[in-house]
């Protein structure tokens, strides 16, 4: 896939001089990109504080690598090489973000179908378009396998599946919002490995403040 | 005419200071009891009025106070949640209107570093950095949402970090993220970190994590700092660093003088 993305980065480079060095650069998504979509979720007279941005920016960048090692891991169990985007639809449903992983499998769908179609349409460099047919199918079976065990409730996960089949988004009608598993939850909490947090009540979809949970941080 | 106008007010005082007359004495004095009696009974009933009144009102005003802030927080949870609810629609209705997969709100490039800034990742597919760009939208989004939410309940309208910290502190899914935040407070009040790295996910080297982090919280200074910032939740979080700091000298022994 070309970068067209690094024109973003240029921008952005500028935008956040204090992050100067190219190193540190690259620990954190750009800036701009950040405080951009942070607007979205604001009403049009909010302000936003610059440190505000870059505690996101490491937020962000902390949510990426505690997404990509849980898959890592699952990947290595599995004696698989290559992280998709099963692994990390997986690994969000085991690190608590139910709520995240529906919307996503829908996203992916819709760009394996692009990315389908342009495969097909592409005829020079026959050899490009091998090497990236083979990955798909592998994908697809373990697409499958996640999305299967992706749903827990058992009228979803007929739907899904037969989403998995190539059948017309448009045509089926939107599933029902999954509902929040406790036990999920718990296995989040066993993912973190050395961090011993209290489960407080309340799954990622509502915002609970139970704030003595929080003290016991293994400190 | 004299006897007859003296005898009255003579009578009235005579029995009075002389008692020499007892059958009129015996007349009178019920006449003096009459106007005690009212006079006992006034001070008697003040007194009992407002006592049982003021604790009465008192419990009622208490208790009206109580619902009222009862029921303030129920709407404010309630607005919250519909917030939340609205937020996963859009994020659906948005995810199905997308047509255009090239021009993604995050770097793809950038991503993928950060992927790989973990050594045990070796391959990376080539839909998974596009998976991330929306997910990574869906998590700023979200976070920005909670964060918010703890401004205007402050009365505010510019976000600060320690929004973002009571957001953190307040939902379970963030709880990989409460180690940043104070981090970063260390590090504006001076106390740099030799490591500037992210924390390693890794369940060996996280063990080691929480050890490591310990010697940092020691500082009184930025305790104390910290505290003074605006936002309650914020504050009470960092009240338990200052309960281990006072634990600490308690916990350590004094040398005994050798002679």
């Amino acid at each position: 896939m070309p970068d067209s993305d690094n024109d973003s980065g240029g921008p952005s480079n500028y935008a956040g001089g204090e992050l100067s060095s190219p190193r540190e650069q690259d620990r954190f998504l750009p800036i701009a990109n950040v405080s951009r979509i942070m607007k979205k979720a604001l009403p049009a007279n909010a302000k936003i504080s610059k440190d505000a941005k870059e505690t996101v920016q490491e937020c962000v960048s902390e949510f990426i690598s505690f997404i990509t090692g849980e898959a890592s891991d699952k990947c290595q169990r599995e004696k698989r090489k290559t992280i998709n985007g099963d692994d990390l639809l997986w690994a969000m449903t085991t690190l608590g973000f139910e709520d995240y992983v529906d919307p996503l499998k829908h996203y992916l769908h819709k760009f394996r179908e692009i990315e389908g179609e342009r495969a097909a349409a592409s005829t020079t460099g026959a050899g490009t378009s091998a090497a990236s047919t083979t990955p798909p199918q592998q994908q697809h079976t373990a697409n499958a396998a996640g999305g299967y065990a992706g749903y827990a409730a058992p009228g979803a996960g007929p739907g899904g599946m037969m989403m998995m089949m190539g059948q017309p988004m448009y045509g089926s009608p939107p599933p029902p919002p999954q509902q929040q598993q406790q036990q999920h939850h718990h296995m989040a909490m066993g993912g973190r490995g050395g961090f011993g947090h209290h489960p407080g009540g309340g799954g990622g979809g509502s915002s609970s403040s139970s704030g003595h949970g929080r003290q016991n941080r293994g400190a | 005419m004299e006897p007859s106008s003296q005898p009255q007010p003579v009578m009235g005082v005579a029995t009075g200071g002389s008692q020499a007359y007892p059958p009129p004495a015996a007349a009178y004095p019920p006449q003096a009891m009459v106007p005690g009696a009212p006079a006992v009974v006034p001070p008697g009933s003040q007194p009992s009025a407002p006592f049982p009144t003021n604790p009465a009102q008192l419990s009622a005003q208490h208790q009206l106070v109580y619902q009222q802030a009862q029921q303030f927080h129920q709407q404010l949870q309630q607005q919250q949640q519909q917030q939340l609810r609205e937020f996963w629609a859009n994020q659906m209705e948005e995810i199905e209107q997308t047509t255009d997969f090239k021009n993604h709100s995050l770097p793809l490039a950038r991503i993928k570093k950060i992927m790989k800034a973990d050594e045990d990742v070796r391959m990376i597919s080539a839909e998974a950095p596009v998976v991330f760009a929306k997910a990574c939208e869906v998590f700023i989004l979200e976070l920005t949402l909670r964060s918010w939410m703890h401004t205007e309940e402050n009365k505010r309208r510019t976000l600060q970090k320690n929004d973002i910290a009571a957001a953190i502190t307040r939902t379970d899914i963030y709880d990989f993220l409460v180690d940043i935040v104070p981090r970063d407070e260390m590090k504006e009040e001076g106390l740099g970190l030799p490591r500037v790295g992210l924390p390693p996910n890794v369940g060996g080297a996280a063990d080691t994590y929480p050890y490591y982090y310990v010697p940092a919280q020691q500082g009184p200074g930025s305790g104390m700092m910290y505290g003074g910032q605006q936002g309650h939740p914020v504050t009470y979080v960092w009240q338990q660093p200052q309960e281990q700091q006072e634990e600490a000298p308690e916990e350590q022994h004094s040398l005994p003088e050798s002679s």
